[in-house]
């Protein structure tokens, strides 16, 4: 028993910080540009297929695709910026709506592109690290160790650099941001890009896990939306605890009850905290 | 003289008219899923009417009755998803007007598309394991693919036999397929003399099955059985499985899945695995199909396909021995009455009276192969008497 609670735990602590990467993108780009972006999930697939095209077409090194996956999201992220938010920067159901359609294109983009069968992924490394009874696979193992890093490098880059802190007063108070310099027709590209870049990232990271396919950006849209909605949309500290109390939750319900019952637990936790604290474990109350 | 000539060829003309003219279009429906999990198997399914109709269009158009069709497939993709399903069999049969149906994939498809299909006499090939697809008051409906039901019992013998399985554990899709397979499965490991010890449920679209193995594995099992999954699913099982250490046997009881397992798991993790396999490469007319397949659509092919050729060709030899591609109960009957048809997977019957209650189940030769680097070895030789 002792051993299933410890691998739930582990488990679950690396579900955690991989769903910490997709919601960090999503909240970004909310906070930043006040955009629900139902197209983050698609950011993660096009990740995936990047991470494909260079590791198997091209026979690039997986750390080299990952960087490469992550500048052309950036600027991916600042084309989609322009054409397609842009327009609607004042006007949230239709950003929301065009968000939608740009889901759909580029969904089925990929459709046309690659075909519905999912791709193989060859797997980068193999084995497992084992403490007596437990076990961390190798291949988990790395994809949690490049996702910290990279929180780490966006932390950094958050808390630390010019821009890093005008994103952060951008998503305080846009009026005051741009009253005192923050320049705006840099910010949202950079904002929204970097958000996609996250999720491009994370695709990136899963694909030698989960597969690739253009399916694939449902799922994970879906956690990080949960874990945004828990942890207050617009906060980064509220997404990280809420994305590691999901992969927990998901962690110990799917080893001690049932994978059903993950499901359940998980909505009933979004329903509860949503009837208590409105705007999210840590979020702020809209005045 | 001259006007006999020209008499002669301008009746030779008309009747050349008359023969193209009697050239009609029969419209087949493939209804299979074409997206998500699944479409490794409807794909396989659509592409087998597609060859089946390339070949006899290319001999000039199916012969039936004095009049010559164009063989034409209208594909429409279900999603797995049986409310899909009924918008689209609607569209075929209400629409389309058409009298014959590859498809569903799922079961729980067919089970939902049957009230109208069987209602208006129109005749479906399904691949979905249930056992309820199949029964007297489904008379439209055939299966020409053997499922769990058919292959499991020698297989799983023969298995805990050899590789001394005493525990096995299993996850399965949440929904009609998964619950049939599941319970058979666990009557045919109990038949063998092994317990199928620790099962799971989960929904279709899951692909992170670490915490579900966890459970399994913490269990101490000697195996896990794939059967139910779709090909990518029992993939993703197989990597995770074996990143979580799991060193037992890995057994795939039912459904033709190997090269797409492969595919997503890679060729180290699949090593050793047991599976099923209809599929005979010694076979001369089966490697042809394969080759061709491969071919035509530039992707491995799918297990399923060459019993949807087949049972498409026995198909269109079950209009010629009718007579009409109308009345498809005439149809359905000479369907009913091919027997040892010569197909490219070997001999085909029709079996299933005494469990379904009607003989629409396709009964064919299957072996048990290992896995060694990526291909199928076959290691032994089945019928549903036994394996050797």
């Amino acid at each position: 028993m002792s051993f299933l609670i410890a691998q739930s735990l582990i488990n679950g602590v690396i579900l955690g910080t991989l769903y910490l990467l997709m919601a960090i993108g999503f909240t970004l780009a909310f906070g930043v540009m006040r955009i629900v972006n139902f197209a983050h999930g698609e950011f993660y697939m096009i990740g995936a297929f990047c991470a494909l095209i260079g590791v198997t077409w091209l026979g690039l090194p997986y750390p080299v695709t990952l960087a490469l996956t992550i500048v052309f999201a950036i600027l991916m992220g600042a084309v989609v910026e322009r054409l397609v938010f842009r327009p609607f920067r004042n006007d949230e159901l239709s950003g929301m709506i065009a968000s939608l359609g740009l889901a759909m294109i580029l969904q089925h983009g990929a459709l046309i592109l690659f075909g519905p069968d999912p791709q193989a992924f060859p797997a980068m490394v193999s084995g497992v690290f084992k403490w007596g009874a437990l076990i961390v696979p190798k291949s988990r193992a790395l994809a949690l160790g490049i996702g910290l890093v990279i929180l780490l490098i966006f932390y950094l880059f958050l808390m630390h650099t010019r821009h890093g802190r005008a994103l952060r007063a951008l998503v305080q108070d846009q009026e005051v941001a741009a009253v005192f310099g923050v320049r705006l027709e840099i910010m949202y590209p950079l904002g929204l890009g970097l958000g996609i870049a996250l999720a491009a990232v994370a695709g990136g990271l899963m694909a030698p896990l989960f597969g690739v396919s253009p399916f694939i950006g449902a799922t994970p849209l879906l956690k990080a939306f949960i874990v945004v909605i828990l942890g207050g949309l617009g906060s980064i500290p509220g997404a990280a605890l809420a994305a590691i109390l999901l992969g927990l939750i998901e962690s110990f319900t799917s080893s001690f009850i049932s994978a059903s019952a993950a499901d359940i637990v998980t909505f009933a936790l979004v329903i509860g905290v949503l009837l208590v604290r409105p705007a999210g474990l840590l979020g702020r109350a809209e005045a | 003289m001259k006007r006999t000539t020209i008499l002669a060829a301008a009746s030779a003309l008309a009747m050349v008219a008359t023969g193209a003219m009697a050239q009609e279009t029969l419209k087949i429906g493939a209804l299979v899923t074409m997206s998500g999990a699944g479409a490794s198997w409807g794909n396989g399914m659509k592409r087998a009417a597609e060859l089946a109709a390339e070949d006899v269009n290319a001999a000039g158009g199916l012969e039936v009755g004095g009049t010559s069709y164009q063989v034409e497939i209208i594909a429409y993709d279900d999603s797995y998803k049986a409310n899909e399903a009924v918008t689209a069999a609607n569209r075929l049969v209400f629409e389309d007007k058409v009298k014959y149906i590859i498809g569903t994939v799922g079961s729980a498809p067919i089970l939902a598309i049957q009230p109208i299909t069987e209602e208006n006499g129109v005749i479906t090939m399904t691949l979905g394991f249930t056992a309820q697809a199949l029964g007297a008051d489904k008379q439209y409906t055939f299966r020409p693919n053997p499922t769990t039901a058919e292959v499991a019992q020698p297989q799983i013998d023969w298995i805990v036999r050899t590789q001394d399985v005493k525990t096995v554990g299993a996850l399965f899709p949440k929904d009609e397929t998964g619950e049939a397979i599941a319970k058979d499965l666990a009557s045919a490991y109990e038949q063998a003399g092994a317990t199928l010890a620790a099962t799971e449920f989960f929904e279709r679209d899951r692909v992170d099955f670490i915490p579900l193995l966890t459970r399994i594995i913490a269990q101490g099992v000697d195996a896990i059985e794939l059967d139910g999954n779709s090909p990518v699913t029992a993939g993703q099982i197989v990597q995770q499985a074996r990143d979580l250490g799991f060193e037992g046997v890995i057994i795939r009881t039912g459904g033709p899945a190997t090269q797409e397992i492969v595919n997503v798991a890679g060729e180290a993790a699949t090593e050793g695995m047991f599976v099923h396999s209809a599929f005979d490469p010694g076979l001369a007319s089966a490697k042809a199909y394969e080759e061709r397949y491969v071919e035509t659509y530039n992707e491995p092919m799918n297990g399923f396909s060459p019993f949807f050729y087949d049972g498409t060709k026995m198909l269109f030899q079950a209009m010629q021995d009718a007579g009409t591609v109308e009345d498809t109960e005439a149809v359905k009957t000479a369907y009913e009455n091919i027997s040892d048809y010569d197909g490219i997977l070997g001999t085909m019957n029709w079996t299933g009276g005494e469990r379904y209650g009607i003989a629409h189940q396709l009964d064919s030769p299957f072996y048990i192969a290992r896995v060694t680097g990526g291909q199928e070895e076959i290691v032994a030789r089945c019928t549903s008497a036994g394996c050797e």
